[in-house]
Parts: C-alpha cells; sequence; structure tokens
C-alpha cells in the first residue's frame, strides 16, 4: 500500500494498522539537508527536497507546501526580506488605508514569483511521488491574509470598527485563497491546508461573523475541485471548536493548548484530527519522554480518524531522534 | 464625580472611544472614553483620580475578562485604544508632575521576532495601568535594551516572543541584562513561554496574560 492508499483509507474511516505521522516541518526540514530556512523559503526545488528527505528519514506519511504566510502577501505586492536562519519578513504594509482596499487588484498566482513558486514546487513532487504520497499545498485563510496586507493590529480593530470595508478586503483574500488552492489542486495538490492562526486570538462572535461562511466557501470550493482541506489554526481554539463543525474540512490541526478529547466530542468522528504535542516538549525533552506522549496520544485515538503530529511546526533545535521516537510510537 | 468616573470605566471597558466610534454597536451615538475624561477634568476631578478610578478600573475589569477568554484580542485591542485617547487628556498632568507613573516598563519582541500583537497588547494594559512605558518596538537587539535601561534606571524590561525559536533568544538578553544590572526586574511572555522557561533562564516574572503581569508588577514592587 502507498502513503496516499494508506491516507485515503483513513479519509474512508477505515481500520488503521499504523497512525498516520505527519508533523509540520519548516526550518527543520531545511536544516536536515543543510539549507537555510531562507532557501527553503525562497526556492521550490530546495523545500521539495528538504520535505521529501525528511519524509523518508522519518517515515511520515504526507508531504507539504508550507513555509511562510507572505506568498500571497508577496502577489499582492508586499516586499517580502529572506534571511537565512529565520522566518522570511514581511516589509510592506500593502492596506495602509480603508480607502486602498477597493483598489485592491487581486493578483495572478501564475505571475507572482512566489506564488509560482509554491505551484512549482506542487508540480515537482508530482513528478518525482508519481501520486504515491499525499502532497499538501498551502493557502492562508482570509482573515491571516488580510491581517498579512493590513497589519494585525490594524486588521483586528478594523473588523470592529469599519465592517464594509473589513468584509471587501476579506472576500478579496478569500477570492485569492481560492485561486491559489485551484493552482496548486491543478499542479497535484491532494490537500490544501488553510492557514488561518490569528482566529485563535478572536472570539466566537467575530469569527461567526467574518470568517466562519468565507472557510465554508473555500472549503466548498476545494471540495468542488477534488480537494481535501487541512484547517490549520494554531493557538488555544476551543472556544471555536462549535463553529468550526459545520465548516467541514476535513483535517482540523489542533495546538496542544486544545484538549484533543473535547476537539473530538466537538468536531465528531468525521474529522480526521492533527495534533497535539506541545512543540517545545518535542523539543527540549528526551526521546523516551516524546516516545511516551506520543504512545499515549496515539492509543487514546485508537480507531479513530486520527494524525500524530506535533500542536504546530516542529523547532529547527529538535533533535532527529524524538522525531523517530513520535514515528515509532504511532506504529 | 462617581458617575463620571463609572462612564469613563465602563467606556474603556467596552472599547467605547468617543461620540463617533461605530463600536460597540449598542453605543452608537454615545459619548465615549474621550469626551468623559475631558468633562471629569474640566469638573475639577483630579486628575490622579480620574487615572486610578476610571481609566484603571476599566483596563482592570477588560484584563480580567481577557484572561477568562470573556473577551479577544479586536475587544482588548479596542478598550486600549480608548484608554489612550483619554490618556491623552491626562498626559499634560504627567508632564508637569501632578500624576506619576508607577514606573517605567521598557517593552520590546527580542531580535529575530517580529510577531508584535501580544507585546502591543501588554504595552497598553500597562499605560491603562499608570506605567510609563517605552515600547522598543520589534526585533530589538540585546544592546538596545541595555541602553535603554542605562538612560531609565530602575525600569523594569518586558521581552515578548511568539516562535519557539526566538523564545531562546530571551536567555541571553536576560543573562545580559542581570549581568550589567542585576537589580532589574525581567518579565517574560508569548505563546511558547512557561513558568518553567522562565525559572530556567533567570527571568523575575512569567504571565501568561497581560493582567496577571500587572498584579505580578504590584506584589513585586510592593514586596520590595
Amino acid at each position: 500500500m502507498t502513503k496516499k492508499q494508506l491516507f485515503d483509507s483513513l479519509v474512508r474511516g477505515e481500520q488503521q494498522h499504523t497512525t498516520p505521522f505527519s508533523p509540520i516541518l519548516m526550518h527543520f526540514a531545511a536544516r536536515h539537508i543543510g539549507k537555510t530556512y531562507g532557501a527553503f523559503a525562497s526556492d521550490h526545488n530546495v523545500l521539495v527536497e528538504a520535505n521529501i528527505k525528511a519524509m523518508e528519514d522519518f517515515d511520515m506519511d504526507m508531504v507539504s507546501l508550507i513555509s511562510d504566510p507572505y506568498r500571497e502577501a508577496s502577489a499582492f505586492g508586499a516586499e517580502i526580506e529572506f534571511r537565512d536562519e529565520e522566518v522570511p519578513r514581511c516589509l510592506t504594509q500593502v492596506i495602509k488605508k480603508a480607502e486602498e482596499i477597493e483598489k485592491l487588484v487581486i493578483p495572478d498566482v501564475y505571475t507572482s514569483k512566489r506564488t509560482l513558486d509554491r505551484i512549482q514546487g506542487a508540480e515537482a513532487y508530482s513528478r518525482i511521488l508519481k501520486g504515491k504520497v499525499p502532497v499538501i499545498g498551502w493557502i492562508e485563510g482570509p482573515l491571516a491574509e488580510a491581517c498579512n496586507l493590513m497589519g494585525i493590529t490594524e486588521m483586528l480593530m478594523h473588523l470592529m470598527m469599519d465592517e464594509q470595508s473589513s468584509e471587501m478586503l476579506l472576500d478579496k483574500c478569500l477570492e485569492m485563497g481560492k485561486s491559489f488552492a485551484k493552482a496548486q489542486i491543478d499542479a497535484g495538490c491532494h490537500i490544501i491546508g488553510m492557514g488561518d492562526a490569528v482566529c485563535s486570538q478572536i472570539d466566537s462572535v467575530t469569527y461567526d461573523r467574518f470568517v466562519r461562511e468565507r472557510h465554508t466557501e473555500i472549503i466548498q470550493h476545494i471540495h468542488d475541485l477534488g480537494g481535501l482541506v487541512k484547517l490549520h489554526v494554531c493557538g488555544n481554539i476551543t472556544h471555536l471548536l462549535p463553529s468550526l463543525k459545520g465548516i467541514n474540512a476535513d483535517i482540523v490541526d489542533i495546538d496542544w493548548q486544545v484538549d484533543l478529547d473535547n476537539a473530538r466530542k466537538k468536531l465528531g468522528p468525521g474529522t480526521i484530527l492533527c495534533g497535539n504535542i506541545n512543540p517545545v516538549v518535542i523539543q527540549d525533552k528526551s526521546a523516551e519522554e516524546v516516545y511516551a506522549l506520543s504512545k499515549d496520544l496515539v492509543e487514546k485515538q485508537k480507531g479513530q480518524r486520527y494524525i500524530l503530529s506535533g500542536g504546530c511546526e516542529v523547532t529547527v533545535n529538535t533533535p532527529a531522534e524524538n522525531l523517530l521516537a513520535m514515528r515509532k510510537a504511532s506504529r | 464625580m462617581d458617575e463620571l468616573l463609572e462612564n469613563i470605566a465602563t467606556c474603556i471597558e467596552f472599547g467605547k472611544i468617543n461620540t463617533g466610534s461605530p463600536f460597540p454597536p449598542d453605543m452608537r451615538g454615545k459619548k465615549g472614553a474621550d469626551e468623559y475624561t475631558r468633562e471629569a477634568l474640566d469638573a475639577g476631578i483630579n486628575p490622579h483620580t480620574v487615572l486610578t478610578r476610571g481609566l484603571m478600573v476599566g483596563m482592570d475589569k477588560v484584563g480580567k475578562k481577557f484572561r477568562e477568554n470573556k473577551v479577544f484580542v479586536p475587544q482588548v485591542l479596542m478598550s486600549a485604544k480608548a484608554m489612550n485617547t483619554a490618556m491623552e487628556h491626562l498626559m499634560p498632568f504627567f508632564y508637569s508632575g501632578d500624576i506619576s507613573a508607577k514606573g517605567t516598563f521598557i517593552i520590546g519582541t527580542v531580535f529575530g521576532d517580529l510577531h508584535d500583537i501580544g507585546k502591543n497588547l501588554v504595552a497598553m494594559m500597562l499605560k491603562g495601568n499608570g506605567w510609563n512605558v517605552i515600547d522598543l518596538g520589534m526585533d530589538v537587539a540585546t544592546d538596545t535594551f541595555l541602553k535603554t535601561l542605562e538612560g531609565h534606571p530602575g525600569a523594569v524590561v518586558g521581552l515578548s516572543a511568539l516562535l519557539t525559536t526566538t523564545m531562546a533568544n530571551m536567555h541571553q538578553i536576560v543573562e545580559r541584562i542581570k549581568e550589567k544590572k542585576p537589580q532589574t526586574i525581567v518579565a517574560i511572555g508569548g505563546a511558547p513561554v512557561t513558568q518553567d522557561f522562565c525559572d530556567k533562564i533567570g527571568a523575575d516574572i512569567y504571565s501568561p496574560d497581560p493582567q496577571g503581569l500587572l498584579e505580578d508588577l504590584d506584589n513585586k514592587l510592593f514586596a520590595r
């Protein structure tokens, strides 16, 4: 059975002999092949090579195109600075005044360098892996993207002060997300990860008012294109779980602050939960301790739709033995 | 007098800036912290009383609600905006010495970290609690913290980090501060930070929320 066939059986809810293992790797993966984070984020060849090597060495069950949050922002006109061992920096606030929202043009994902680079990454995975491993593409969720364009403080206050232009900006970010998701599915991605981390910082009323319908729409769009969706909202989303139930995400990342059993209860048996060991714990504890924590999660989630992972990105300084311990625990 | 102070506190608690502000929707068209603070001062209420029984009461309430997950970041930002607007009226009294700050708090995200939402929230709530805040912004080098501390002896230093990777940079900054100015209180915070980490790197205060920091600061300073 290929990893893709195993994943398909997980989606169908069939009995798994091995719990799938799919941690989020970025800086770690780059370092693993002796490359910088800057190279990983700016060159799909490095990103793909790093992820495939990590998949092979740690027997991971999926590969991903996640890198940094600024691919779409770059396409919208933001200047991005790459640094060797840091997350890329967004140097430009694309939207400085509300009046600029109306004029904001949704860019072509095939002509912007950074969005095209991710699409080319998807094509490279398809060529190399020949559909045998699930490939996760990546887009920014509408609120995250709006915050990338306007600044997080400014956007969160704008939501409270000017609903109309907030809606307009969110709609443009939604359309951008849909277009970018389609391009990645066309290039061979099976799953689209949607990162909307800032949602953990808003209340459920604001989420329901501004984001929920847009999440539902983009997920439906991806489903219509034949893809699945992995929603990534790191941080504590306990208060959002009832709202997330109806948006139909196939996989929901659960960060370490959230009780996994509660998430299961709220999201139901049909959702694949992915998580949720604290990345600091994975980094700092011994391999034996990481194994024990992972084993405990795996045992508790046995028979359910579940992927073992960290709550969020595995850090660059995590010992390789600790990732191997997680893999071992999931068998 | 009490009614005006209560109105100020309510406006700050619910993020009502001024009459023109559309937030919160159920207070649309009503006066905000801006107008009530002006009215209080015009009515001859002592500026220190306006600060402690108006602004600080409002920020204390919103801080507690934030800790209890009854409000989230957007609502706190609106409260802070209302508080800042009210504070504008009080600034002349700080300059003249009629109101004295609780102390000086130097804050910034550690070098390598560009996530400032948590830092901004803490800075705003400190201001609302009567602190003189020096906000060094994001990606702040160790030397910048030290240099600023030189100019403000006795100031508390607050370090913020959102990423697990940049959290490690706190260690170096705390070490240098403690080496140069051992008496300095250093507070740390951010999503990946824990009390264990705080103890490990020799920082003095860790709190998962801004309100906890305010309370810890009061306790620490009171104990001195």
